[in-house]
């Protein structure tokens, strides 16, 4: 086989598949991914836009995840009810 | 209610110690639980640690120049006792739930034949155009948060300790009793799913 041809082949057999370069994309968020993986979801990324895209949607969900927590609690529609205020605030004073 | 220069160390002790615990649980009571609400997913146990965390505040005897440093401290004892939370039911009840989701892992991609492995036609990522303007929106916030609360107890979890709090891998693993390989096929699926939702529901109609 030629050089290129055989290039290419490897390459092709390197490289992974959408689904497991989302897996990739994930893992590499929370450890150092084998070489031969980091190799290979390069080269998936080179050509696979939708997988670009999703490496870069899911740094951006950690980042506004880390960065906004009084965004994210104050989202929370339930609040403590005046009961438990109350009863919390009682048990402060005893404590006092 | 000041907290700087006090004419005596004793009458700033007495003046911080008074009003403290009741303006506390006024000024912050809400967020507290709100904040605990969404770990624990279960109002009771959220009031009981929101009140665990004042009462420890209390035995601190701390004061704070500034509602903000105020807020940052509490919300710090805040989240050690929810990591004992965890840590205590993890050590009764097994932590792994990867039958959840399984799908969201595999079906979104084609299962044979020509292009498999690929995304399948409509369920790749979609652009999000300027995702970073959205982060001020309260509606936003509101979305993610819906999102979030859809992911099963456990995930979430697991997703609120390594992404919100940033703690490592090993640190989750530790608190939730899990193995390294269980952690990161949760989180996987997690992401996938919030992603899918937050599209879904907001940047998918955005105009």
């Amino acid at each position: 086989m030629n050089f290129w041809k055989k290039l290419k082949s490897d390459c092709a057999a390197l490289s992974l598949d959408c689904c497991a370069a989302s897996r990739a994309q994930s893992e590499r968020l929370d450890h150092p991914l084998p070489r031969m993986t980091r190799i290979g979801l390069w080269l998936h990324l080179l050509l696979c836009k939708w997988c670009r895209r999703y490496g870069k949607q899911i740094r951006f969900l950690r980042h506004a995840a880390h960065e906004h927590q009084e965004d994210l609690a104050a989202s929370e529609p339930q609040k403590l009810s005046a009961e438990a205020r109350e009863r919390i605030k009682r048990r402060l004073q005893e404590k006092n | 209610m000041q907290a700087d220069t006090p004419s005596t160390p004793a009458a700033a002790n007495a003046a911080a110690t008074l009003s403290d615990p009741e303006r506390w649980v006024d000024e912050h009571g809400d967020y507290l639980f709100k904040f605990a609400l969404i770990r624990l997913r279960d109002p009771q146990k959220a009031e009981d640690a929101v009140q665990e965390t004042f009462l420890a505040a209390l035995k601190g005897g701390k004061s704070f120049a500034g509602r903000s440093a105020e807020k940052s401290w509490l919300t710090g004892i805040l989240k050690n006792k929810i990591f004992d939370y965890y840590r205590k039911s993890s050590r009764e009840t097994s932590f792994t739930d990867l039958e959840f989701y399984a799908d969201e892992e595999n079906d979104r991609f084609v299962a044979d034949g020509l292009g498999k492995g690929g995304w399948i036609n409509d369920q790749g990522p979609q652009e999000w155009p300027n995702a970073g303007e959205n982060l001020d929106k309260e509606l936003f916030w509101q979305t993610y948060r819906n999102c979030a609360g859809k992911l099963p107890a456990r995930v979430a979890a697991v997703f609120n300790l390594r992404e919100v709090d940033g703690l490592e891998s090993r640190e989750v693993c530790a608190l939730l009793n899990l193995s390294e390989s269980n952690l990161w096929v949760m989180l996987h699926r997690a992401r996938m799913a919030l992603r899918r939702c937050l599209e879904t529901n907001w940047f998918g109609k955005q105009a």
